[in-house]
């Protein structure tokens, strides 16, 4: 039973500076659970909570059946791999590894045994003798990794592991970890960061969080499920934008009434458009926003008030795709990714289908209408 | 800043020119000593100073070393070795204290110790004679590592107390997840990763020491307790004609350190270097 519960965790650094808000959340058995956020948003000091390196906080944290609120680190069965690694600069590959065995009064042979059994795994055996400063970056980022593998811990706990990394490396160093974590399937994960690939690619459960005011309006937790479910069901207008790339178009709108297949709204633009959500709550009139994904809008006219005319302000080229800049959004412009080069040109004026169900919107407050 | 190449080639020029300067400066009053020690006491009236002795005449430091000169050496490297010894243990515990545990009194207590660095010595001399005399410690040498390592301690600390807080967080997180606690990461963390902080710290003490004097010459008073500063002193009086001898003394005074200093050159650099370049 290695699942972790935090239930409601706040914390502070000084009287007035609160950093995590109301954090209930629970992480089951061998899950890959990704904190994702913007940076300063606490994600890093969340996870250092559960490593118990931030001890001061309200709340509750079990690891398992266990209360760990006063566990000593090292007594926690958790381990870490800091985002820059962290290793022993005056010890080897091996004791570095070695050390926290040691520590433990672990036998020199299963000491041994262990290393290299982690060092087969990482590929790193060559590399035993060799000091970290004679390391590159990632084989740094394997020997961190390595030791926390050697203390067979209940719980991974990942810190930005990967961001110092250059692009290409970053990539093969994901699909390792993703590796790793089918190769202890016991043990559970936590990985912090704030780039949306790599929690894409690596969670089973995506753990967004607010900053800022945000957090402090609405606690430090914005939404928690699966990647995809993140993507098409964001609940708020923070999560609709923080995923994705390039983020979400979101247009002003007004919800004229609600019909059985949806919301009827008015755009600014003049359109009017139906989104397959609830929005009987809505008084008519109600300033609401049009949430629709870049990649979502169609070069291909759709039927009568799915499809949005803007003129282009600009296209940008990448060969697979373009970036077809519209006039016309709140408040950056409007943004259709379309395959090949796009077939328009800075100056015309183009039709894009916006499918009903990839229309999300949102009201006033900035939380999502259920989607029906 | 920007350099024009004009000022690159002066300075190209003005770098060596200034460096051969400062090695006259520094290297001729220490030939001109050595060279002196192998002259006898009427050569050095009868020729000139500048002279180059007749012969290499030892006779001198047979003369020194037949007297109490080991005796001296051996207390000072007692009394320089417990002390620097114990300056670089209790500056470093007390740096990794200061550096990073977080208590009440933190700074207002490193505050009080790097204002000990402005208290003149000899402020200190009286009340420090007193007590030595009242602790029965007077005229030995043990009396002196007391104030050696207390006076040493201001700057030691603060020089480590920086080196320390160098230290990434990190390493210290690390080592506590692996399940050490404060004295094992001082020990295996903190301590083997200051290294160049505490050579400069154990080299730069163990120099100052090496030459105190007034400490020496206040607290010690027998042939058989007093250290080598003292024995300048003592010769001066002993052969108050005799430069050649006296010399002599100095010479075999300074040797320990130009010796250690052209074994461990590149290590005493790297480490009166530490302090300045991020590692
Ligand atoms: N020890 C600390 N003392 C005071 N403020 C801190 C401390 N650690 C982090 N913070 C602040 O808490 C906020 C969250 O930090 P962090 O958890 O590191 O964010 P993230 O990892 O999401 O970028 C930041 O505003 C940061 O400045
Ligand atoms: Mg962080």
């Amino acid at each position: 039973m290695t699942s972790i519960t935090l239930s409601g965790v706040n914390k502070s650094f000084g009287a007035n500076f609160p950093v995590i808000r109301d954090v209930d959340l629970e992480i089951a058995d061998g899950e890959f659970c990704v904190f994702l956020g913007p940076s300063g948003c606490g994600k890093s000091t969340l996870l250092r909570m559960v490593a118990g390196l931030e001890m001061a906080y309200s709340g509750q944290i079990r690891i398992g059946d266990r209360v760990v609120d006063k566990v000593e680190p090292a007594d926690r069965q958790v381990a870490m791999v800091f985002q820059n690694y962290a290793l022993y600069p005056h010890m080897s590959v091996y004791e570095n590894m070695a050390f926290g065995l040691r520590q433990a009064k672990t036998p020199k042979d299963e000491i041994d045994r262990r290393v290299k059994e982690a060092a087969r795994i990482l590929q790193i055996e060559p590399l035993l003798d060799r000091m970290p400063k004679a390391l590159s970056g990632g084989q740094r980022q394997r020997v961190a990794i390595g030791r926390a593998i050697v203390r067979q811990p209940k719980v991974f706990l990942f810190d930005e592991p990967l961001s110092n990394l250059d692009a290409a490396l970053r990539v093969h160093m994901r699909s390792e970890i993703a590796t790793l974590h089918r190769n202890f399937p016991a043990a559970s994960m936590i990985y912090v960061t704030h780039d949306q690939t790599e929690a894409m690619a690596l969670a089973d459960k995506i753990v967004l969080l607010h900053a800022g005011k945000d957090m402090l309006k609405h606690g430090s937790i914005a939404q928690v499920g699966k990647p995809l479910d993140l993507y098409h069901r964001p609940r708020n207008l923070f999560v609709a934008g923080f995923l994705g790339s390039p983020t979400m178009n979101f247009i002003a709108a007004t919800f004229i009434g609600q019909e059985t297949a949806g919301a009827h709204v008015a755009l600014k633009g003049g359109e009017e458009l139906l989104v397959p959500v609830d929005g009987s709550k809505l008084a008519a009139g109600a300033p609401v926003t049009l949430g629709v994904r870049p990649e979502h809008l169609a070069p291909v006219p759709g039927p009568a008030g799915q499809t949005l005319t803007r003129k282009v302000s600009a296209v940008e080229h990448f060969g697979e795709y373009s970036f077809v800049y519209l006039d016309g959004g709140t408040p950056a412009p409007l943004i259709a990714k379309v395959p090949g080069d796009g077939g328009v040109k800075a100056g015309d004026t183009a039709s894009y289908q916006a499918p009903a169900d990839c229309c999300h919107l949102f009201d006033a407050d900035g939380i999502a209408l259920t989607q029906i | 800043m920007a350099s024009s190449p004009a000022t690159r080639v002066a300075g190209r020029i003005a770098v060596p020119v200034l460096g051969l300067f400062w090695l006259a400066v520094t290297t001729v009053p220490f030939l001109f000593m050595v060279m002196t020690t192998f002259k006898t006491q009427e050569e050095s009236y009868s020729s000139s100073v500048w002279a180059l002795p007749e012969s290499l005449n030892f006779v001198n430091y047979a003369d020194v070393l037949s007297g109490p000169f080991l005796t001296y050496l051996k207390n000072s490297v007692m009394v320089v070795a417990i002390s620097v010894v114990l300056i670089v243990l209790i500056s470093a515990m007390a740096a990794y204290a200061f550096a990073r545990i977080r208590f009440r009194f933190n700074e207002a207590l490193f505050g009080l110790i790097v204002a000990g660095m402005i208290v003149p010595i000899h402020i200190t001399l009286v009340p420090i004679y007193l007590m030595t005399r009242e602790i029965g410690l007077y005229d030995s040498p043990f009396a002196l590592i007391g104030p050696y390592v207390a006076t040493s301690l201001p700057i030691s600390v603060f020089i480590l107390t920086e080196f320390m807080r160098q230290i990434p967080k990190e390493l210290e997180e690390a080592a506590r997840l692996d399940g050490c606690g404060p004295f094992t990461i001082f020990f295996k963390i903190f301590f083997p990763l200051s290294g160049p902080g505490l050579s400069t710290i154990a080299i730069y003490n163990a120099i100052m020491l090496w030459n105190e004097f007034i400490f020496a010459y206040v607290l010690t008073s027998s042939t058989s307790t007093r250290t080598l500063p003292l024995a300048i002193w003592d010769y001066q009086g002993q052969y108050t004609s005799n430069i050649p001898a006296i010399l002599a003394v100095v010479t075999l005074t300074s040797l320990p350190l130009v010796v250690a200093y052209a074994f461990g050159q590149e290590k005493i650099v790297k480490g009166m270097m530490a302090g300045s370049v991020k590692g």
